[in-house]
């Protein structure tokens, strides 16, 4: 492929993203309601924190850094959009042959619109979950400088997670409802995944198991990064998500390579 | 003969709020909303006889729905005289409920997921039907409608028209003394139409029942009712038997031929070509002058015939021709 | 009204909405058991806070999983028996009151009445497992485990009511009135020394997940005659007010001066 040839398919898939995002502003009332469900959570959770007293918690993070990292987890997963619907019903509908046949990749083009809808939301909900976190926490965290850490890895985690839904939707070609697979592995997201509070205050054996998997990389990674400046970290989590990245965009690639031949077999 | 219907002089309108745009328009509009008043109905008076069975047409939004609404109780009339079998609806609805039958063609009372019986075994209740007595009924019901097989399937299975024969059915298991129904045939293919409206026009002399529909599809009312109200925005402009009525107003039949011919040309008195294409002849046939079935024996003795369509002309034209009527009627 | 023939008819009419539901098997079951995983997922969230932090505001494991099972059994119960309540705002505008309308029953419970959610099943399975492992299922305690689940339903359902109502007014207020009711729920979820001063007012008020939650659970955790005439006194007085603004509604509605009516 030449330069050229990359740049024109670049094109392609950016003016996706795009497309997505400016569809993604006009849903005020999806972004209105996703803000405001970051802070009614937000709220619950500063109060928790301020019940249990938890300057005792962590070592160096106290009930500031505790919602501080909450704001920067539910930021990210509220930013990714329900991909593995609009994979499904296409899948279902039988659509998804006329698209498969275009000259973009269905799957390609599917998760250009996802990235540049997730951009959106991550840019209009990171100032609201910001806020949020600044007024019910009564300042910056400790250590401010982290946090510039957790925009890098909030990209990282939110790609992963639209990786993982892709996948997901294209299940479709092979069982009915996928929505059981999505309901699992949003519920491991949250739980392994370190959502509400960092992965540190779980049990020794369960802090193992959650971070020999993936789910850590899309909540906790870069929420971690709001308890303290940790470069080293910060860098290890960057590589283990685009490794992860990598080894998601593979199984895609023979997902749907089978899913082609599928479509050929059955005649569409 | 007694009066199962009787209204008098009228009148609904109606608070439409103007739509506001942006944020502070809308929350201006819950302080001091804007309103406008549209009269949907405004002043009818006419009568119904038990037992008769009456078209209410005329072209969508002419206030048929409005009126029917005021006549079931769901909606109260803004002014004006209402009683439905002896009964006020707007202030009796409970007791109303238990002498009228409705249907609303485009809103289903039965219950998708499960088949129609087990809706009509709750009608039961609803109702209050003794058991032996609802049995027999719905027995004599699901013969005459021919649903045996049909109100065992889940609804969500059924096709419009069966489902319509099913709804038809729930609304009589109570023996109504009234039968409203809203659109009963709209979206159904001709043949089901046909059944319908013969299952309707069966039932209501069966049971003596006063049937009230609202269509704008004239073949309804030409097919189950004997007389026909026509109201165009909010007004009667027309109260006749219906052979009347289509002696007057529809003496004209469409018809439209495909042919192999490029193009067709008749010799009938009383048929006048409309623009057409090549090979499609529109034509317009008046009654008066000639029928139609030798309309179509000379276009298959002059043509190779492909496809051939007659209909009636749509309900605007005849309320235009009504309006033209009316207006010479009134010079009389 | 007579009361018996309308008893009959809401005895019916329960017995058809659950064989309505249950009409589809295969999903019936799946979403009802997926909502028990949904559930001990999230719950494991509480499990771990407590296994390290032990005592919240003087609560422990046991007290949160009375929360859950009081809260969960209720909502549950609201959403299997009530699942109409949910649709009422989208019945309104869209006409689908009329059918309900022009038949001798009660129109609100005929439309309340008129679906129920399988998960609601999976819900209640929760709920009874947190309240038997939270040891309060014996004897003595049932009583008052039933009248706090049974409040919880009532005032679940009443506030779907009153929320989906505002449709007569306002048009169709699905997305706010689900997005209220849900917030109800996730409050009814939390520990209630979590919350003091402003706040409590609207967790009695606009969200009143304190008539959902918190007041049941304490008719549990608590029991007293007094707390049990709280109880009851809210759940009616919840469902009173309910009636009454749908009433009020309809009465706009049948002039037909609300959102959506069309000649």
């Amino acid at each position: 492929m030449t330069a050229a040839r990359v740049a024109i398919v670049t094109g392609k898939y950016l003016a996706f993203a795009r497309a997505a995002a400016r569809r993604a502003l006009a849903e005020r009332t999806v972004l209105i309601g996703r803000s405001v469900f970051l802070g009614v959570i937000l709220f619950a959770f500063s109060r928790i924190w301020h019940v249990i007293g938890a300057s005792s918690a962590l070592p160096g993070a106290g009930e500031r850094e505790l919602v501080w990292y909450l704001a920067v987890s539910e930021w990210s997963v509220l930013s990714v959009p329900p991909l593995f619907l609009a994979i499904e019903a296409e899948v279902r509908s039988g659509d998804v042959a006329c698209r498969l046949v275009r000259p973009v990749g269905y799957v390609g083009s599917q998760i250009s619109e996802a990235v540049g809808e997730a951009a959106l939301r991550l840019a209009v909900l990171g100032p609201s979950a910001a806020l949020f976190a600044w007024a019910l926490s009564g300042g910056f965290p400790a250590d401010p400088r982290g946090l510039w850490f957790a925009l890098p890895l909030g990209l990282v985690a939110t790609l992963i997670a639209i990786l993982f839904m892709a996948a997901i939707g294209l299940s479709a070609f092979w069982i009915i409802d996928t929505s059981p697979f999505f309901w699992i592995w949003q519920k491991l997201t949250f739980v392994l995944g370190g959502l509400l509070f960092p992965l540190e205050l779980y049990p020794d054996w369960l802090q193992r198991i959650a971070h020999a998997t993936p789910f850590p990389l899309m909540c906790w990674a870069p929420a971690r990064m709001a308890l303290g400046f940790a470069p080293r970290q910060a860098l290890g989590s960057a590589l283990q998500g685009l490794l992860w990245v990598g080894i998601l965009i593979g199984l895609l690639v023979v997902m749907s390579r089978r899913a082609r031949a599928r479509l050929t077999v059955s005649g569409g | 003969m007694s009066k199962a219907i009787e209204l008098e002089q009228l009148r609904k309108v109606f608070r439409v709020r103007e739509r506001t745009h942006g944020v502070l328009g809308s929350l201006r509009g819950l302080v001091a909303p804007r309103t406008r008043e549209v009269v949907a109905v405004d002043g009818v008076s006419f009568a119904i006889a038990a037992g008769e069975r009456v078209a209410f047409v005329g072209p969508n939004g002419a206030g048929k729905s409005t009126t029917l609404k005021v006549l079931a109780g769901i909606l109260r009339p803004t002014s004006g005289h209402v009683r439905v079998a002896g009964l006020e609806p707007g202030r009796d609805r409970g007791r109303l409920g238990y002498r009228i039958g409705a249907v609303f063609g485009q809103r289903s009372q039965l219950w998708m997921h499960l088949p129609a019986a087990d809706t009509f075994d709750l009608l039961a209740r609803i109702y209050e039907l003794a058991p032996g007595e609802y049995r027999a009924r719905r027995d004599e019901l699901v013969r005459a409608f021919e649903i045996a097989e049909i109100c065992e399937k889940p609804v969500r299975q059924l096709s419009l028209g069966e489902r319509m024969r099913c709804e038809l059915v729930a609304s009589l298991l109570h023996r109504p003394e009234i039968l409203f129904l809203d659109e009963p045939t709209i979206g159904l293919d001709v043949v089901a139409k046909a059944t319908i409206r013969d299952l309707v026009r069966e039932r209501g002399r069966r049971d003596g029942c006063t049937v009230l529909l609202t269509s704008h599809d004239t073949g309804d009312m030409e097919r189950v009712c004997e007389r026909v109200l026509v109201i165009h925005r909010g007004r009667l402009l027309l109260d006749r038997p219906v052979d009347a009525l289509r002696k007057s107003f529809i003496p004209r039949k469409r018809i439209s031929v495909v042919s192999e011919e490029v193009e067709l040309a008749l010799d009938l008195p009383g048929v006048r070509r409309l623009p057409s294409a090549p090979h499609r002849t529109e034509l317009e046939v008046d009654l008066r002058a000639v029928g139609v079935d030798r309309v179509v024996t000379q276009i298959f003795a002059r043509a190779r015939v492909l496809d051939l369509s007659v209909e009636d002309p749509p309900m605007e034209e005849i309320v235009t021709a009504i309006y033209a009527g009316a207006s010479a009627d009134a010079a009389t | 009204m007579a009361l018996r023939p309308t008893l009959r008819f809401a005895r019916a009419l329960v017995a058809t909405n659950l064989r309505a539901s249950l009409a589809l098997r295969g999903a019936f079951w799946l979403q009802a058991a997926f909502m028990v995983a949904n559930n001990l997922a999230f719950f494991t969230t509480w499990w771990l806070l407590f296994a390290r932090f032990h005592d919240i505001g003087g609560w422990q494991l046991r007290d949160m999983m009375t929360v859950f099972g009081v809260v969960a059994s209720g909502f549950g119960g609201s959403v299997v028996f009530g699942g109409g309540a949910r649709r009422l705002s989208r019945m309104i505008s869209d006409g689908g009151l009329d059918p309900l309308l022009v038949q001798p029953k009660p129109v609100l419970l005929h439309a309340v009445g008129s679906a129920s959610t399988a998960s609601g099943w999976g819900d209640m399975t929760t709920g009874v497992g947190m309240l038997y492992l939270a040891g309060r299922l014996d004897f003595e305690t049932l009583p008052f485990v039933l009248l706090a689940a049974a409040t919880s339903a009532t005032v679940f359902v009443a506030v779907a009511v009153l929320f989906q109502s505002l449709a007569f007014w306002l048009g169709d207020v699905e997305q706010l009135s689900r997005q209220l009711w849900e917030f109800t729920l996730t409050f009814a979820l939390y520990p209630r020394p979590l919350f003091s001063g402003g706040i409590s007012f609207l967790l009695y008020t606009l969200v009143p997940a304190g008539f959902a939650g918190f007041l049941p659970v304490e008719v549990v955790r608590q029991p007293s005659l007094l707390l049990c005439l709280a109880a009851l006194a809210a759940a009616l007085g919840w469902w009173l007010l309910a009636l009454g603004v749908f009433a009020l509604g309809l009465r706009r509605y049948e002039s037909g001066n609300h959102f959506s009516a069309r000649g």
